[in-house]
């Protein structure tokens, strides 16, 4: 009773919130439409309000940090499952899961004091040098608030996360189904790729689609690193703005009436990302577990 | 089996009721814990919110008024915005803020009033490792806000600095990414001096900049500045001296270039004598003449907005008069200058229309 009550909150809660969120959203869903959705202009004083800048902004940031998280913590959890030695595995561990304790605000601020200054005097001179072809390194960063270091803060902040969870999946392997493809002469590199990956198929692209969530919804700490300009750059190395960040950024301080409703709609779009990511994780566990059962 | 699930179903009521009890017995003691605070200062107490700008100067008020007339002072300096929402939505007695109240916000703060109660300057902080003071002009500054100027050897910047030898570096723009006073007065200057960056961008506590990186607060301003070599950004001059940063002389339109100081405040504080209904002042960039000379052209009024209608009006008057009275005097300290008589003598009146 006591827990179909407390599952029950949590739905009740959500439409609530939704709710809320729209009614709050809602004068300025009439009046914009769903051009706001594709409109780049943030001017308050021509009361002119758009999404898209936010949406792409959002979308190479989150989209950015999944692709170096991914490699990194698939790596760190297959390391400390496989590879490293008892004692090492322990220590290590407990290290990486610390990095998701940082608050993102002191991830932030050191964003701004070692990253920022980091990026523009080694990373960025580097990178561009030797790929300034690629449009995304195309340009010289002069200030350590670019899109790159809003990137690298949530490579950081996500790697733990999908890490921590890849490496319970690996350790559920069944013994008994490495032990049969070694004794096949299989080599270690052929059981991660054809039993332990496979079998924890579900729960990898699950914990992505967790740091993907994590990363789209990030506000300070994006905030403090990302530039806050609004405007649609190729380069990464340019200034940029998420959803979240913006919503951090302007709700206090927001003068009219409608400039507040246009940030409850960034949250309501906000809100609809994460709700379509989280549909999605549950329908990639479900088709893909249903085709592969784990005993 | 039965008598299992009974007494599972009595462990639970009893936690529930545990924590029904501790919950009660927490919000009980704090409440009696607010009444005896409110006991022990007699004379009671006043609470406001808003902007950051005159923080520091209300900081000293909250001192030297309770240690005079024994009434406590709460000020939350969670930015003009937030001030203002927190005087419509009646969670504070009174409001600051740097920018006046649009005719938007007067609609729904209703029965609202503001007066101007404190005066001070916006610097132009800038980072180049020169050791003379540069100088800037105001259509300088708007085409280098507007991204039309980008370089730091720019031909304008060098001729207004003549003898500098400016090297070739990049300027980064650097502006207040949340809503803010001190955007306000800088982006009402701007619009003054350049009519691109009138019909472009226009003045507000959020604009839509053309060019640059944001910042939250004058700290995220003042932190990128002094982090990237050739960046220029804004911030209340007492926070441009308490953190050592550059600023320039700024060329005013009797043709001096003057810096952001007690003298030239106190030149511009005079420009706009004329209210508006709503008690805006405006004195931005002081017309050319005599008495203007030593003015320095980026300097504001900050407002307090209080409710017609206060439970609180027989703390907050007196409060108030003092504020702009008395005191003004611990301003010079902090770079605020004292208001001029006729802002004082508006206010009094103005308060006249507060009642309880």
């Amino acid at each position: 009773m006591v827990t179909l009550a407390a599952a029950l909150s949590g739905l009740v809660l959500l439409i609530l919130i939704a709710r809320e969120l729209l009614t709050a959203a809602w004068p300025a869903m009439d009046r914009f439409g769903l051009d706001f959705l594709t409109t780049k202009a943030w001017d308050p004083n021509k009361k002119l309000f758009g999404a898209a800048t936010f949406i792409f902004g959002t979308a190479v940031t989150s989209f950015g940090a999944l692709l170096l998280a991914t490699p990194i913590s698939i790596a760190i959890a297959l390391f400390l499952t496989e590879l490293a030695p008892r004692g090492v595995r322990g220590a290590v561990g407990i290290l990486v899961d610390m990095l998701a304790a940082i608050p993102s605000v002191v991830l932030g601020l050191w964003g701004i004091l070692v990253l920022g200054p980091f990026i523009v005097h080694t990373l960025a001179p580097a990178l561009h040098g030797t790929l300034g072809f690629l449009p995304i390194f195309s340009t010289e960063p002069s200030v350590g608030s670019n899109v790159f270091a809003a990137i690298l803060v949530l490579t950081i902040m996500i790697v733990p996360i999908i890490s921590s969870i890849c490496r319970e999946l690996f350790l559920g392997v069944p013994q008994e189904l490495k032990d049969g493809a070694l004794a096949l002469g299989a080599t270690r590199w052929e059981v991660v790729r054809g039993v332990v990956f496979p079998y924890a198929r579900a729960g990898i692209a699950a914990a992505l689609i967790l740091g993907l969530g994590r990363a789209v919804g990030e506000a300070i700490a994006v905030t403090q690193v990302i530039g806050n300009n609004v405007a649609i750059h190729w380069s990464l190395f340019e200034s940029g703005d998420t959803l979240a960040s913006r919503i951090a950024s302007q709700y206090i301080g927001a003068d009219t009436n409608l400039q507040i409703q246009s940030l409850v709609y960034l949250a309501v779009i906000l809100l609809v990302f994460s709700l379509v990511a989280n549909v999605l994780a549950q329908i990639i566990v479900r088709r893909v577990a249903g085709r592969h059962k784990p005993a | 089996m039965r008598g299992l699930m009974r007494s599972k179903k009595n462990g639970r009521l009893a936690a529930a009721t545990g924590v029904v009890v501790a919950i009660t017995t927490v919000a009980a003691f704090s409440v009696a814990g607010a009444q005896a605070g409110s006991a022990r200062s007699s004379a009671g107490e006043i609470s406001g919110a808003g902007a950051t700008f005159p923080a520091p100067l209300i900081a000293v008020w909250q001192q030297r008024y309770e240690a005079a007339k024994g009434v406590k002072v709460n000020y939350n300096a969670i930015g003009s915005g937030g001030g203002i929402a927190a005087i419509t939505q009646k969670t504070v007695d009174f409001g600051a803020s740097d920018a006046p109240l649009t005719s938007d916000q007067f609609g729904s703060c209703n029965g609202c009033v503001q007066l101007p109660w404190v005066l001070s300057a916006t610097s132009v902080m800038y980072n180049m490792p020169l050791k003379n003071t540069l100088r800037m002009t105001g259509p300088i500054l708007a085409d280098i806000y507007l991204g039309k100027i980008k370089n730091w050897n720019d031909r304008r910047i060098k001729s207004i600095n003549p003898g500098v030898s400016i090297p070739d570096q990049n300027i980064t723009v650097v502006y207040r990414s949340d809503g803010s006073g001190t955007t306000y007065n800088f982006t009402s200057y701007l619009n003054t001096v350049s009519r691109e960056w009138k019909s472009k961008v226009g003045k507000g506590t959020t604009v839509n900049w053309p060019t640059g990186v944001g910042a939250r607060g004058s700290s995220g301003v003042s932190g990128v500045i002094s982090r990237t070599e050739g960046a220029i950004g804004y911030a209340d001059i007492a926070y441009a001296l308490k953190n050592h940063l550059k600023f320039f002389a700024m060329k005013n339109r009797a043709g001096r270039f003057t810096r952001p100081g007690l003298v030239g405040i106190r030149a511009a504080s005079q420009a706009d004598r004329k209210f508006s209904p709503t008690n805006e002042l405006s004195i931005v960039n002081p017309p050319p003449g005599k008495r203007f000379l030593k003015a320095y052209p980026i300097c504001t009024y900050s407002y307090v907005l209080l409710r017609t209608q206060s439970q609180k009006a027989a703390l907050l008057k007196p409060f108030v008069t003092w504020a702009l009275t008395t005191g003004q005097q611990y301003g010079p300290n902090l770079v605020f200058q004292p208001v001029p008589a006729y802002v004082v003598a508006r206010g009094k009146a103005t308060l006249k229309k507060v009642h309880s």
